[in-house]
């Protein structure tokens, strides 16, 4: 149930004997290290964290903590994709057997009209009091703004308030200020499996908070009327079985339009969800990073902030970043709404470590302000741009008899590659993930999500035609060698994508 | 029962310690409380503005008295006549008063010790176990009583309702928190941000460290808040606060302003926009080792992948603490020293810091005040270790903050060769590094060193608030030769990342050496030698003793002389009696120093304001030798 060590304190004066210690040195030690660079995912030995077995995680050289050596095998372990991206990235003139990047959820498609409104003059304001130590909340000027945006955008009842507002670097600190500002260490959030597995760390790294998975099903059942469908009864399971095992949960993690799945909540389930947490005092943490990415009838997507009287406004918090709906991952600019002043104040008081630039807050206002620009020039090119290219992507999984779950929201599909792993095991997903890596196209497997079924990936679309043609086709190659594989073992020696291995 | 009464002794010492710690928090607490209700209370003054908080749109109020503050509600006791004088009276009274309740509660609690001391023969179960609990109940009791005293003084005061205090205590190592209990919830008041009601009620949403979190805030920053709603403006604002306590260099902000408004700044690529490295964009970490190479004169090229950008000096600083040290290990740090680490350390990482007192005096072993020696480092390890603390490292400031003592190199030597000894890490700040300014002074990094004795024992923090004076950009450096310790502290990137535009110009200005070395540094530092001119002349024709160093943005002066008694209340006092003129300044006790009476002075402002600030300090200095009068007086006449 856990993905996380156990624990955090250090072991007792009674922790094991010389003879353990020496033992989980001379012989995992050298297992786990080769796992822990191999794996993309997350879990760790069920004992790390205590004090004896992080002797595995490092030689006794090792200048780091017990929870250091744990966090850094976090580093090694979760960002082995990325890095080997970032060591050989594709690129036309210089590096075109690079590897493309299907992985990273980010937003490449509208670079040249953001940098071009990024670049004109009134972004170039440099004052004083930029430069100086700011209000730790965020400068009032930004405040405000995101408090009419959001009011906006969100279709709020009553205008929004700037003082509710916490402006920080991006959402990953807000769901680390959160968890510690919520939970005690060593207690819990649910959250709906599959889900955006880096909140893990996030809440882990500083809170020491652990995530209690709501597993989803591909399979629809019951009264589901779609695969992976979230329910009340579900929560309240997920809920109860973590009571059962004396884990306590403080909350509930909501992501809408949900990452990876690309669902968005009807306001109907979303009232159900938070009459759910009401019940149970549960915070809801809602992370709506993906509200005006949804291309699809964007109409039809509803913010927590617009539903009318709130069931629990105290314990409903909001979050919202630039990163994904303005393609600006790099900015760090992330923003919390709640109506809970204390809530507001706690994350504030840590925002001396989460702050961004006064500079970069200036820039921000101005954005957020220039409402004709966005809706006139950016949000209808944006979405023309995805839909252009859910479209091709979604065309070529079909072509390839791929089934994936097609919703009109989000940067990415996710994909069934089941049928391609030769037993459904997490260890065959892994293995299809580095044939894919092999051919220099990066994707994520559902394992890093959580996911309980093998064989899920998730698949970015936003990335400009050239790059996802060629993206599209390094992932054919490797799917026709592995159905091929399937059928005609004896074939699989002279598959095309193998040769290319280096 | 001999072999229980031990058991016992230690429970009822549990119970007494519990009941002192509860004494001393509300004590604490009430005094905070005071100087809310006395702050705010002021604020029925001016223009009714207390009246707003009543009315429908409460939120309204506030924004608009943040946006447009309103000079009467601002004005300073010195200013303001015989009204504003006796507001002050109003004000410190009550806040003298509950020192003297808090004195008596602490000699009531010494008395209960010693008699139970003398009981500890009484059979278990005759001992008076219900004690603790009268006690509470006593001393709430005591408290409540004062605060409706004040309150029906208080017509139209603040929201400040305590209900029965409601006592929480707990065993944690956070330490126990017990907050005031406010029935009915108030938005915040115009006027002063003091009586934000976080302050003042407990929250049922936070977790137990989430209060702890924002009281401890609450506690560092409430003068910062303060500040940070009137500040003093030359045009606009010149009943502001001044705030010399900040650490800020405010001193070439129009240089500042100049080149960061320069065309080359402002380039928006598609890599700037995208997911970082986490560990700082190389063209960044590049220019950094090249920076640091250059101005830490260091012998060999430094390595852009030993470079760590994070956002801010904080940051670096409490990701250090989170790889290095387990939660409840300790840093040795000579003290007095920057509060901000203190901060940090109880924040996220919960180490502690183990300070090594320095002291003023100049005696044959100390030649010099506030003299650091590895034999005070080795005292305070082997007595630390011998507490059964466990010391994983040292953390050294240089140039110090806030003595603003410049180590020499034999001295840095020396502290890194004991950190060897005892394979203790060292973390050295050296944001100060360029704000050196006096010529006779030579400052070492420590990355200068022709060979470290324990590079991978060595960490080094540098960034631009100070000696850039770009506070407001959030950018620090870690530099250390250990690569596992770096890629440890970047997998906190996610979380302390900087904006990659904001990257690109750090980039621009670090990489513009030219303008570094004939434009900024010469103005910078010919500005700084005058302001601290400026300063210590006032300071020597007042008669205050200070340290006179060459380095730093302030200056460590000794106010020991207006102390009757020379202690950290009278110390907190006369720290009020400054912001009651709207002057900030920052008293020892939040450096840790051991003696009471000493405060840091900024003097890295604009002429203009240092004047207004001087005019403002003598002033309270000269109502304080007052007061001290009227008391020697008082007290001869009692005899």
């Amino acid at each position: 149930m856990f993905t996380l060590p156990q624990k955090e304190s250090r072991a007792p004066a009674t922790c094991p004997g010389p003879t353990s210690i020496q033992d989980l040195d001379s012989n995992s030690g050298d297992d786990l290290e080769r796992e822990c660079s191999r794996k993309p995912d997350r879990k760790l030995p069920e004992d790390c964290g205590a004090s004896g077995p992080t002797a595995m995680l490092s030689s006794d050289s090792s200048c780091l903590s017990s929870r250091g050596r744990v966090i850094k095998w976090f580093w090694d372990s979760a960002e082995e994709g990325y890095r080997t991206y970032h060591m050989d990235e594709y690129d036309e003139d210089k590096n075109p057997s690079g590897i493309i990047n299907l992985g990273t959820s980010e937003n490449k498609l509208c670079f040249d009209l953001l940098s071009r409104r990024l670049s004109q003059s009134d972004m170039l304001r440099v004052e004083p009091s930029l430069l100086q130590y700011p209000d730790w909340r965020g400068h009032l000027f930004l405040r405000e703004e995101v408090a009419r945006f959001l009011s906006f955008y969100c279709k709020s009842p009553n205008p929004l308030k700037p003082d509710n507002v916490v402006v920080l670097n991006g959402c990953a600190s807000l769901f680390s200020t959160l968890a510690t500002v919520l939970c005690e260490a060593g207690e819990a959030f649910l959250i709906p499996a599959p889900y955006y597995g880096a909140i893990t760390q996030h809440v882990y790294l500083y809170g020491n908070v652990r995530l209690v998975c709501v597993y989803l099903d591909s399979e629809v059942t019951g009264l589901d009327t779609r695969p992976f469908q979230l329910t009340v009864e579900k929560l309240e399971m997920a809920l109860q079985r973590a009571n059962s095992e004396g884990v306590k949960v403080k909350g509930l993690i909501l992501i809408n339009p949900h990452n990876p799945l690309g669902d968005i909540y009807s306001p109907g389930e979303l009232r159900d969800y938070l009459e759910f947490a009401k019940r149970h005092e549960l915070h809801v943490m809602v992370d709506e990073v993906y509200m005006l990415s949804v291309f699809e009838k964007p109409a039809a997507y509803r913010s927590v902030l617009s539903l009318e009287g709130l069931p629990d406004p105290q314990r409903t918090h909001v979050m919202w970043a630039t990163s994904k709906d303005f393609g600006m991952s790099g900015l760090r600019f992330g923003t919390l709404y709640t109506e809970n002043w204390d809530v507001a104040t706690a994350v504030a008081s840590l925002c001396r470590y989460h702050g961004l630039s006064g500079l970069v807050q200036y820039q921000m206002a101005q954005l957020l302000r220039d409402r004709d620009w966005i809706n006139q020039v950016y949000l209808p090119e944006n979405h023309a741009r995805l839909k252009a290219a859910h479209a091709y992507v979604a065309g070529e999984l079909r072509a390839l008899g791929i089934p994936f779950l097609s919703r009109g929201a989000g940067f990415f599909i996710w994909v069934d590659l089941r049928k391609f792993l030769p037993e459904a095991t997490f260890k065959a997903e892994m293995l299809l993930w580095r044939q894919f890596l092999d051919n220099k196209v990066l994707l994520s497997c559902g394992q890093t999500f959580e996911c309980k079924e093998p064989g899920w990936f998730r698949l970015v679309f936003s990335d400009k035609a050239h790059r996802l043609r060629l993206g599209m086709q390094r992932v054919r190659q490797v799917l026709e060698g592995k159905s091929r594989v399937a059928e005609e073992p004896s074939s699989c020696q002279t598959q095309e994508p193998r040769s290319q291995r280096r | 029962m001999e072999s229980a009464l031990p058991a016992a002794g230690f429970l009822y010492w549990v119970g007494a310690g519990t009941v002192a710690y509860v004494a001393l928090r509300i004590s604490y607490s009430l005094f905070t409380a005071l100087r809310v209700w006395g702050l705010s209370h002021e604020a029925g003054v001016g223009p009714r503005l207390g009246e707003w908080a009543g009315s429908s749109q409460p939120a309204e109020a506030e924004t608009q008295s943040m946006s447009h503050p309103s000079d009467a509600v601002h004005l300073p006791w010195g200013q303001m006549g015989s009204q504003g004088l006796g507001n002050q009276g109003v004000h410190t009274q009550p806040m003298e008063m509950m020192l003297h309740l808090k004195q008596a509660i602490e000699k009531h609690m010494r008395q209960l010790a010693t008699r139970h001391q003398q009981q500890d023969l009484v059979p278990e179960d005759k001992r008076p176990y219900q004690a603790p609990g009268e006690q509470e109940a006593l001393l709430g009791n005591l408290m409540y009583q004062l605060v409706n005293l004040l309150q029906s003084g208080a017509t139209d005061g603040p929201g400040l309702q305590p209900s029965c205090p409601s006592l929480d205590v707990k065993g944690d190592a956070g330490g126990g928190q017990w907050q005031w209990a406010q029935s009915s919830r108030q938005p915040a008041q115009p006027g002063y941000q003091l009586n934000d009601p976080e302050a003042t009620f407990v929250s049922q949403h936070l977790s137990r460290r989430g209060i702890d979190i924002s009281a401890s805030y609450q506690a560092s920053f409430q003068d910062y808040k303060m500040y940070q709603g009137d500040k003093y403006h030359e045009d606009e604002n010149t009943l502001g606060f001044i705030n010399l306590g900040l650490s800020e260099n405010k001193l070439c902000l129009d240089l500042m302003t100049e080149r960061l408004s320069q065309s080359d700044m402002n380039v928006i690529e598609d890599v700037l926009l995208q997911y970082p490295d986490w560990s700082g964009h190389p063209f960044l970490r590049e220019e950094v080792a090249r920076f640091l190479t250059c101005y830490c004169k260091v012998p060999a090229q430094l390595d852009p992948e030993n470079v760590v950008v994070l956002n801010g000096c904080s940051s670096v600083f409490s990701t250090l603490a989170m790889v290095l040290c387990d939660p409840g290990e300790a840093f040795l740090t000579p003290t007095p020293f920057y509060g901000g680490f203190v901060f940090s350390s109880g924040l996220y990482s919960k180490i502690e810091l183990i300070p090594v007192h320095l002291d003023s005096e100049s005696t044959d072993a100390n030649p010099c005040p506030f003299q650091l020696t590895v034999d005070k480092l080795e005292r305070a390890l082997l007595e630390s270790t011998l507490a059964g603390k466990k010391v994983r490292g040292l953390i050294l400031i240089n140039p110090q903050n806030p003595l603003g003592d410049v180590y020499s190199r034999d001295l840095l030597e020396e502290c890194l060769g004991f950190a060897k000894r005892y394979n203790l890490h060292v973390i050295i700040d050296e944001i100060y590094m360029l704000s050196v300014f006096d010529d006779s002074v030579t400052f070492h990094s420590v990355l200068s060193m022709e060979s470290l004795p324990d590079p991978n024992r060595t960490h080094v923090i540098w960034g631009t608030s100070k000696d850039f004076g770009i506070s407001g950009f959030r950018f620090g450096v870690l530099y250390t030769h250990n690569k596992e310790v770096a890629s440890a502290v970047s997998s906190f990137g996610y979380l302390h990342g900087i904006s990659g535009i904001a990257q690109y110009k750090l980039c621009r200005l670090l990489q513009d050496q030219e303008w570094i070395d004939t434009v900024y540094l010469p103005t910078y530092r010919s500005r700084l030698q005058k302001a601290h001119r400026y300063i210590t002349k006032k300071l020597k024709a007042l008669g205050i003793p200070f340290l006179n160093r060459g380095s730093g943005l302030y200056i460590w002066i000794n106010l020991q002389v207006y102390l009757d008694p020379c202690t950290f209340e009278e110390e907190l006092l006369l720290h009020h009696h400054f912001l009651d003129n709207k002057l900030m300044l920052s008293r020892g006790k939040t450096y840790t120093c051991k003696e009471p009476g000493w405060f840091r002075i900024v003097f890295a402002d604009k002429p203009l304001r240092l004047k207004q600030a001087m005019y403002r300090f003598y002033q309270v200095l000269e109502e304080q030798k007052q007061r001290l009068r009227v008391k020697q007086l008082e007290s001869t006449q009692r005899e």
